[in-house]
């Protein structure tokens, strides 16, 4: 739908109107995508109650439901995300015209994710400091301030300059330079992961540490891993916006989902630092 | 055996879909008509492509805010209506010292569940619903700013309290899934060490409903600061938002840091970590602590927007500006930032540092200055008024009185050595159910009621209402009050039973009043029975609204958006329905008309003869007015 068929009505230009190519095809005020996105997002919950009842000795459930579920879900899931941005934000992404209010609006609505995004790092720092306080340390910690944590560290840092500087030449106008710098963002944070996947591997495999071990285990475990989910879900968004990039999406002045993801970015980016500096360096000091 | 039950999974799989293909091939699903009219509904008439598609798939589908309110709405009437159901077997339950009907364990899952349920199934939607439905009609917004997310965090409720419920569902069975028996504030270790799975289930649940609440908040937050018409300033933003953003902030930070601590207390359960371990871990004391700096924001995520329903709708009836808008609006915000430094005068009995727990004191007691604010100004507002008691009136009223009761309570609660002494009685028990039924219930009932005629294009029967009213009111002083004495008796909270040595407290004192307690649950229920029956059977027969200003708000000037945007529909359908409906301002209602029930709703109170019968849908009164 254009945005010209909703101004006698006094509103904000029809903003809202949802995708053009939708369905059910033919309602303006319907879609399925939520729907089926709710239904997948639930189904993962579900799945997660499976696989607690699948385990064990005696098992409630079959051990197999629980990963079936998952897989299900998931897919309904993705099925039901793709669809709903896909058509909202990218099939017409340049016949839809430019909208600086929907812009800000989803900016805004960036900053406020990652507000609360604070309060769910915040329960998992409050344990450390908790554990922290008291008698240190509480058994035997693995070797953390390594040459890997500290390469890391470097790459990750590097990768939200290279972002950054990417928007920037986005907003110059010099496209090759923002694909290469984009690119070059998304494959320093795939290196990232994998060196946490690869740090992951020696403390489990060499060290014998593991997130059963302890307290000092469970703040490990439970920071270094809220984080990677965020930095793979951040690779997901970057990866997004580099396919949409290299398909001839984005301008000068339309860039809205690249300032969102790279926010994103930026703010994981930092929690990783402060990451570094009490769990990594404040836990050996 | 394992693929067996993966073909009979697939197998209920299609079934389902089958019968939702089923459902929604079925033309005439009580199809919802808002406004009298025949036609399309929409606000753009003659536009097919603004249309919705009809039955079931109408409500699966629908991203419009009005609609996903309405849904919320019947959402949280259900599950009121299970956690009411679970709070008056508590109740029988008491009626005697040894327990009269259930036993121990299955006592403690309805106590768990009752809460559980009216807090977080109950409470967090039903403001939902109000806020969605209202928020932007009353900024002039032509939907939420994010419509999509808006219906996706309503479809994760569902399946959010199954979750929580399927214990009492699977119990029987006998399959080793019992519901929760922790309490609802899930305390460690007793939830960390209870192998029930049922405490899993029940904790994806609430985690499931706390992301569902964070994406509202994030939505009502962008809505209320980037969608408002020119028209609506900071300066004159209504009441309601104001609470609404509020409480929006309050979410954004409480629900996420419970969403934390619930997968930590998770993976203690399965994957032996140490997050809640007594000794090496952060130990009981750091589940408290945490589940607090949720727990007490949640108290006013749950009661600031129902005070901003009462600040709403209290001046319509007493024929005055609310009083001091301003500073009701500034008490919010105070109540809203000091809401996040109280939370430890929930553990003044744990032990923790006394330096600690003074300015705790201090920022609780605190919090009764902004609330006193809130208190005087309502009060003011009907002071010299033209007072109308209408049923959402008299819910007003009877929020401040009980918010009263609840609020002196709390700030002696609020005081250390007070609490030492009633902290584990029946004080505290009779304390927060003055807010959250006297006050919180009695908000959503007063917006239940004033708004019924945007929400269903209907009246209700003022005389259930009121009967509603009064059944309610006094039910919760009778409940309430006997369970602040029980207070006093040093009756302790959450016992199954409570057949104790005569030498601790005075068996028979304890007894009968915990029957008072009782005899009030029973008049709460009849009065909720009157108000879901009144509720269902005004929106499928009870007279229609032809009327933009069932209230006569244009006499006093308060005629607010969200009427005029009804007046509006109720136009649009009449313009756009079928010849006997043209000059529908001259007819008699259609449904006073032929309808005896409704007719019956009606007399009674104009027979009354207070003010109230001139806020009824007498056609000719109000379109006198508004022709000439």
């Amino acid at each position: 739908m254009s945005l010209d068929t909703n101004e006698d009505h006094g509103d904000h230009g029809g903003h809202h109107l949802p995708a053009v190519d939708d369905w059910p095809r033919g309602f303006g005020e319907a879609s399925w995508w939520p729907f089926v996105t709710a239904v997948g997002a639930a189904g993962i919950y579900v799945a997660a109650a499976l696989f607690v009842l699948g385990r064990g000795e005696e098992s409630i459930v079959d051990p197999v439901l629980g990963p079936a579920a998952f897989a299900g879900s998931a897919l309904a899931f993705l099925v039901g995300v793709y669809g709903w941005l896909y058509h909202a934000f990218v099939v017409n992404f340049w016949e839809r015209g430019t909208d600086r209010h929907s812009g800000r609006t989803l900016r805004f609505a960036m900053l406020l994710f990652l507000g609360s995004e604070l309060a769910t790092f915040g329960a998992g720092f409050v344990y450390y400091f908790f554990i922290r306080a008291g008698a240190w340390p509480p058994g035997n910690l693995p070797h953390l301030v390594s040459s890997l944590v500290l390469v890391n560290t470097a790459i990750l840092v590097a990768s939200s300059f290279t972002l950054h500087f990417a928007h920037v030449a986005l907003r110059k106008g010099k496209r090759n330079r923002f694909l290469a710098l984009l690119a070059t963002t998304l494959g320093l944070g795939v290196v990232f992961i994998g060196g946490q996947a690869l740090e992951y591997y020696e403390f489990i495999v060499n060290e014998k540490f593991t997130i059963a071990e302890g307290a000092f285990g469970s703040a490990f475990y439970g920071l270094t891993g809220l984080h990677g989910l965020h930095v793979s879900l951040g690779a997901v968004l970057l990866g997004i916006v580099l396919v949409r990039a290299l398909r001839g999406q984005y301008s000068a002045g339309r860039h809205t989902s690249v300032s969102t993801a790279s926010m994103y970015w930026h703010f994981v980016d930092v929690v990783w630092v402060f990451l570094v500096v009490v769990l990594y360096v404040g836990a050996t000091v | 055996m394992v693929p067996g039950q993966l073909a009979l999974t697939v197998l209920m799989g299609v079934f389902l879909v089958g019968v939702a293909v089923f459902l929604s091939r079925v033309e005439d699903w009580r199809s919802y008509r808002p406004a009298a009219g025949s036609g399309g509904y929409g606000e753009a008439v003659g536009e097919v492509r603004r249309e919705k598609p009809g039955g079931l798939v109408r409500w699966l589908t629908t991203v419009d805010h009005k609609d996903i309110g309405l849904l919320y709405g019947t959402y949280a009437v259900v599950a009121f209506a299970v956690g009411g159901l679970m709070a008056f077997l508590i109740r029988v339950q008491l009626i005697t010292p040894g327990g009269a009907i259930v036993d121990n364990s299955f006592y403690n899952s309805i106590l768990t569940s009752h809460g559980i349920t009216m807090l977080f199934l109950f409470g967090t939607p039903i403001i939902a619903a109000f806020a969605n439905y209202f928020v932007p009609l009353l900024i002039g917004a032509d939907d939420m700013a994010f419509p999509r997310i808006n219906a996706i965090a309503f479809w994760l409720l569902p399946p959010g309290a199954l979750l929580i419920w399927v214990g009492f569902f699977t119990a029987p069975l006998g399959v080793g899934i019992e519901p929760a028996q922790t309490s609802w504030t899930m305390y460690t270790p007793l939830s960390a060490e209870q192998p029930n799975p049922g405490v899993d289930l029940m904790l994806l649940g609430l985690h499931l409903t706390g992301v569902s609440a964070t994406m509202g908040a994030i939505n009502f937050i962008a809505t209320i600061f980037t969608e408002r018409d020119e028209s609506v300033t900071w300066a004159n933003l209504d009441i309601f938002s104001w609470t609404i953003l509020t409480q929006s902030a309050l979410i954004l930070f409480a629900f996420p840091l419970l969403g934390s601590a619930i997968v930590m207390l998770l993976l203690d359960r399965n994957l032996a970590t140490t997050f809640y371990a007594v000794g090496e871990g952060g130990g009981p004391i750091l589940w408290q602590h945490l589940f607090w700096f949720f727990g007490h924001p949640e108290v006013y995520i749950l009661v600031l927007p129902p005070m901003g329903l009462v600040s709403y709708i209290l001046p319509k009836f007493a024929g005055r500006k609310l009083f001091g808008f301003k500073f009701i609006v500034y008490s919010t915000l105070a109540i809203g930032v000091l809401s996040f430094g109280v939370w430890a005068h929930h553990m003044f009995t744990t032990g923790i540092d006394p330096r600690l727990r003074a300015s705790f004191m201090a920022v609780s007691l605190a919090i009764a200055i902004p609330s006193a604010v809130k208190t005087f100004n309502w009060i003011t507002t009907m002071w010299n008024g033209r007072i109308r008691l209408t049923t959402p009136m008299l819910f007003c009223i009877g929020f401040v009185s009980n918010f009263i009761l609840g609020g002196v309570t709390g700030v002696f609660l609020a005081s250390i050595p007070v609490d030492q002494v009633l902290h584990d009685t029946y004080y505290v028990v009779g304390h927060f159910h003055y807010i959250v039924m006297g006050a919180i219930g009695f908000a959503v009932f007063a917006g239940i009621y004033y708004w019924f005629p945007v929400f269903t294009g209907r009246m209700y029967q003022r005389t259930l209402g009121k009967a509603h009213f009064w059944l309610s009111m006094v039910g919760t002083n009778i409940t309430f009050f006997a369970m602040l004495f029980l207070g006093y008796l040093g009756m302790p909270r959450r016992y199954a039973t409570y057949q104790f040595n005569e030498a601790i407290a005075p068996l028979d004192l304890v007894t009968l009043s915990h029957q008072a307690a009782s005899i009030g649950a029973v008049l709460l229920l009849v009065g909720q029975v009157v108000f879901v029956w009144n509720l269902v059977n005004s929106w499928l027969e009870g007279p229609r609204v032809e009327d933009g200003d069932p209230w006569d708000l244009r006499e006093t000037g308060q005629h607010d958006r969200e009427f005029a945007w009804h007046e509006r529909r109720i136009e649009t359908a009449i313009t756009d329905g079928g010849s006997d409906q043209s000059s529908a301002g001259d007819l008699d209602p259609a449904g006073s008309g032929d309808d005896p029930n409704a007719a019956g709703g009606d007399d009674p109170t104009a027979a009354g003869g207070d003010d109230s019968n001139a806020t009824g849908d007498d056609p000719d009164a109000a379109d006198d007015g508004r022709d000439q």
